[in-house]
């Protein structure tokens, strides 16, 4: 079956058997259909609200890898507060559950012109309508020296999986009095309070095993998220191992050497024992390939609908959309994912699509039993995603124990629910 | 966002601009309230089925959601982040938002 179009699937197995294929489920998958490009929080989700507004949408995940590994938790696991399985999703329940066709291959053309999809493994999948949910790439040598292969010696771990695995060991090899780099990179990217929950956890895995050893956060930034709620629970527990050095006191890395070890700002060179490099970011590289990204490296789309302004009938939600004030998070993509399938089922029907509502919810943990929170909701404002005034923000400050412990324990019960309801 | 319609028949005006070839598609479509609330899925579960540490809103009764809602939104119910979500949304659509939860399957 190397050609899946509705067609020669109808003909290669049949009425009968397009249900064994869709899950067993009793709704015959007739209607149009769609493809989702990515198996992430933004796919995951699209694929299962498509079948759950519209059973007889005929759906197709297509994921580049057998099974998901996720950002958010991935940091407690380089940290060894869990294993690698614990952030692994699968996506055999949106087969079986949700009868969604399920196929491990990597996108490499889109036409939106005759809505045909290809693949590296040479399949052909039509569509009438797509939904592009690619994640991040990197910009590799943004940063002078720091390219796929430097990124084997020092991790960015910013997309979970071998990246994540290297992380960990290298932290668990690093001599008690080593140097931990950790440097986060300009605005925008995934995950905008992801590099200080890292260096809060590292921090917090340096304080228990190896108490010699610092952390130095070289910031391509002044600010970051949370970051008055990060810096207070710095002070609070790791005064003497966490230093945050800000752009403007020069702390942007501008080159690294893999071969040396070395990270150099434009005013000091460092040989740190750990150098967790997070380089600038665009849009997954199917969309930049597809041209559905602008100069910015990103996708620009429609606020309510995720249609992209560049290719018709061509979706593009989570990390590698242009969202407006939704950050760039497990949870706004998950959310655009239910906008966009209920919009999709609209266009399908010649209706017009409902005004998005959206929300964000994120958790960083400061320490394993010390949470802080974001949160906002978003709805569409002069064309673009805003969020609703008077609303929304962040923990707050001077908690005492028992709120930022509960926080930890919701950011856990967050991460259970999330992967439920994207994948199960 | 107060000015979302979450009535019925309000809900039916967005329905009004069909083409002529659409795809009529299955009964469950999305509406606006169902749009609203599956936002809340990703912390509470799909409907409202927390596996986790999270509360659930499974058999839950629509007054009973309508209560801690109303007081999460005016501060009388102590919360960590549910204060700062429920800000957002006006009672009505709170009301909506409970009551769709509260028609779901256990």
């Amino acid at each position: 079956m190397t050609k899946i179009s509705r067609r020669s699937f109808n003909a290669l197995v049949g009425a009968a058997g397009a249900l064994s294929l869709a899950g067993g489920l009793s709704a015959c998958s007739s209607g149009p259909r769609v493809v989702v490009v990515g198996g992430g929080f933004g796919g995951a989700t699209a694929a299962k609200y498509l079948k759950r507004y519209d059973p007889s949408l005929d759906v197709t995940l297509i994921d580049a890898q057998a099974s998901h590994f996720t950002c958010p938790f991935s940091n407690t696991v380089i940290v060894g507060m869990n294993e690698m399985g614990y952030i692994e999703r699968s996506f055999d329940k949106l087969n079986t559950l949700h009868g969604v066709k399920v196929f491990t291959d990597m996108v490499t053309a889109i036409d939106p012109a005759t809505k045909v999809v290809k693949t590296a493994g040479g399949k052909t999948f039509e569509y009438d309508r797509l939904i592009v949910s690619p994640g991040i790439d990197f910009k590799w040598n943004a940063i002078e020296g720091y390219d796929e292969a430097a990124s084997a010696v020092m991790p960015h771990a910013w997309k979970a999986g071998p990246q994540t695995l290297l992380l960990k060991k290298q932290l668990e090899a690093m001599p008690n009095g080593g140097l931990v780099v950790i440097a986060p990179p300009g605005n925008p990217f995934r995950c905008p309070p992801g590099p200080y929950e890292r260096a809060s956890l590292i921090a917090s895995y340096i304080k228990r095993n190896k108490p010699k050893s610092k952390l130095l956060i070289l910031d391509a930034k002044d600010a970051f998220a949370k970051d008055k709620l990060f810096k207070e629970g710095w002070e609070k527990m790791y005064d003497d191992i966490i230093e945050w050095v800000p752009a403007a006191k020069n702390g942007k890395v501008t080159k690294v050497n893999a071969k040396d070890g070395t990270v150099e700002t434009d005013f000091e060179k460092f040989k740190p024992a750990v150098a967790n490099i997070i380089p600038p970011q665009t849009a997954g590289q199917i969309a930049i390939t597809a041209g559905l990204a602008d100069k910015s490296g990103f996708c620009p789309v429609d606020p309510n609908t995720f249609e992209s302004t560049l290719a018709k009938n061509v979706h593009v939600i989570g990390d590698a959309a242009i969202a407006g004030a939704m950050p760039k998070s497990g949870y706004s993509a998950s959310s655009q994912a239910k906008v966009c399938a209920a919009a999709i089922v609209a266009l399908f029907k010649g209706e017009k699509p409902l005004p998005l509502s959206a929300i964000n919810t994120c958790y960083s943990l400061v320490a394993p039993d010390y949470g802080i929170s974001v949160a906002a909701v978003f709805e569409v404002k002069d064309g673009k995603i805003a969020s609703v005034a008077n609303s929304g923000g962040v923990s707050p400050m001077g908690a005492n124990y028992q709120f930022r412990k509960k926080e930890a324990d919701f950011a856990v019960g967050w991460y259970q629910s999330i992967c439920q309801d994207s994948w199960a | 966002m107060r000015g979302f319609p979450v009535t019925p028949v309000l809900r039916l005006a967005f329905g009004l601009a069909l083409a002529p070839l659409a795809w009529v598609g299955s009964a469950q479509a999305a509406d606006q309230v169902t749009v609203m609330a599956d936002a809340c899925a990703g912390c509470h579960g799909t409907d409202g089925h927390s596996i986790g540490g999270m509360p659930g809103f499974s058999g839950k009764k629509a007054d009973e959601l309508k209560k801690v809602l109303h007081d999460f939104k005016s501060g009388a119910r102590e919360a960590t982040v549910m204060d700062r979500i429920a800000k957002a949304y006006s009672v009505q659509q709170l009301d909506a938002i409970a009551d769709y939860f509260a028609s779901r399957k256990k």
